[in-house]
């Protein structure tokens, strides 16, 4: 019997190809690969887990269910994060929200619904001390980025956390290259202020 | 260069590490001017905390709520070019044999159809003899199902000019049954596949 394809070893192109076949595995790969990513920047921008993840499974219902108009010459996840990042926009702009909760929901009732609400911001790190540094910064950075504009938001993550380049980022978003250099510049600008409250004086972060 | 610091686009270009003519005069700035290297180092310092920052995974059962409400549809052609690929062996050898296996069975059935096409004459006496006979037991066996359960009087009705409807309303109802058994055997073949 001819071998199962490989799917996790496929580039996005085939997958996708795979996917416009009607295979089942092909729609299940990608999920697989960009959740996290997807549900990271949505989850950065809006700061609710809950509503996070309806606004994720919005973005990719959107996209697996068109994924026959893909067209090729645009990257998968570059048309992913344009979705995310507009469900994200449509979001806070009905809701004006831009206010951080990274210890859990804001709109969590009970402690209970906090703790099942926070998320682990040092998941990877080894010790204890270094899972108490982590999240200090960890949880200063994010509140930095929540303070920031959205669209200061979206660029940086996509710049620094998806390592997306200043032309993807511009054709990712529809913004002109020029705009987008601004936004990360000003979006760095900030952050380095926000965070010169987390560290002492003549310190470095960690 | 030397009388001024850098600007926060120079900063930028150096933090992007990016490569080029311009770069070289700013990076030999940096070293020589203690405060625009704090100026970047301080920089890099937040750019790597952002790169430091995870993925956050969204709850276990997310991809499959998504999947409960995207549509797969797979085309006719797939599945059929599916099935004919799983009859193919995976290695070089067995697809080989196959392929041997398959020229000997087609050059046997050419061989039969030729020679069942110089014997025409032979074969269409043998099927209608066959036929009359196939026929004659089947309205015998339907004939006597008939007189068992109506009575002879229904067997004469039919026989002078009923029994062809008949014959032929059999004929239809065993052709759908035929069809049904197939599609639901294609159905359960989509559905193995599917999972």
């Amino acid at each position: 019997m001819a071998p199962s394809l490989d799917l996790a070893n496929l580039p996005d192109a085939d997958v996708v190809t795979l996917a416009q076949q009607g295979r089942e595995a092909a729609f299940r790969e990608l999920l697989r690969r960009y959740e996290r990513p997807v549900f990271s920047l949505i989850f950065r921008m809006v700061r609710d887990r809950e509503i996070s993840e309806d606004l994720a499974q919005d973005t990719f219902i959107k996209v697996l269910n068109h994924i026959d108009k893909y067209r090729p010459e645009f990257k998968l996840s570059s048309w992913l994060f344009k979705i995310a990042n507009n469900v994200a926009i449509d979001h806070l702009r009905k809701r004006q929200l831009d206010t951080i909760s990274i210890d859990g929901s804001p709109h969590a009732a009970s402690a209970a619904e906090v703790e099942a609400t926070s998320f682990d911001l040092a998941a990877r790190q080894e010790s204890a001390l270094d899972e108490m540094e982590a999240r200090e910064l960890g949880s200063a950075i994010e509140r930095a980025i929540a303070r920031l504009r959205p669209e200061y938001r979206s660029c940086i993550m996509l710049r620094h956390v998806e390592g997306r380049s200043y032309e993807e980022i511009a054709a990712t978003l529809d913004l002109p290259l020029g705009t987008v250099k601004t936004y990360i510049h000003r979006a760095r600008h900030e952050l380095r202020e926000a965070l010169e409250h987390v560290k002492g004086p003549g310190q470095r972060l960690p | 260069m030397e009388h001024r610091h850098l600007l926060p686009d120079e900063i930028d270009q150096l933090l992007d590490g990016e490569a080029g003519f311009g770069v070289a005069p700013l990076q030999a700035h940096v070293d020589a001017c203690p405060a625009c290297r704090a100026e970047l180092a301080e920089a890099r310092q937040v750019v790597s905390a952002l790169e430091r920052l995870p993925h956050l995974a969204p709850f276990p059962l997310f991809a499959d709520r998504v999947m409960a409400q995207v549509q797969v549809f797979e085309p006719w052609h797939v599945t059929a070019l599916d099935s004919i690929k799983r009859w193919v062996p995976a290695s070089r050898s067995a697809r080989l044999v196959g392929i041997g296996a398959t020229s000997v069975f087609a050059l046997l059935i050419s061989v039969a159809a030729v020679w069942t096409a110089v014997r025409l004459d032979a074969f269409l006496f043998f099927f209608d003899l066959a036929g009359q006979r196939a026929r004659a037991a089947l309205f015998d066996a339907v004939g006597s199902a008939i007189a068992n359960t109506f009575g002879d009087a229904a067997v004469d009705a039919l026989r002078t000019g009923g029994m062809p409807a008949v014959v032929g309303i059999t004929g239809f109802l065993a052709l759908v049954v035929l069809a049904a058994v197939g599609l639901r055997a294609v159905l359960a073949t989509a559905r193995r596949r599917r999972t």
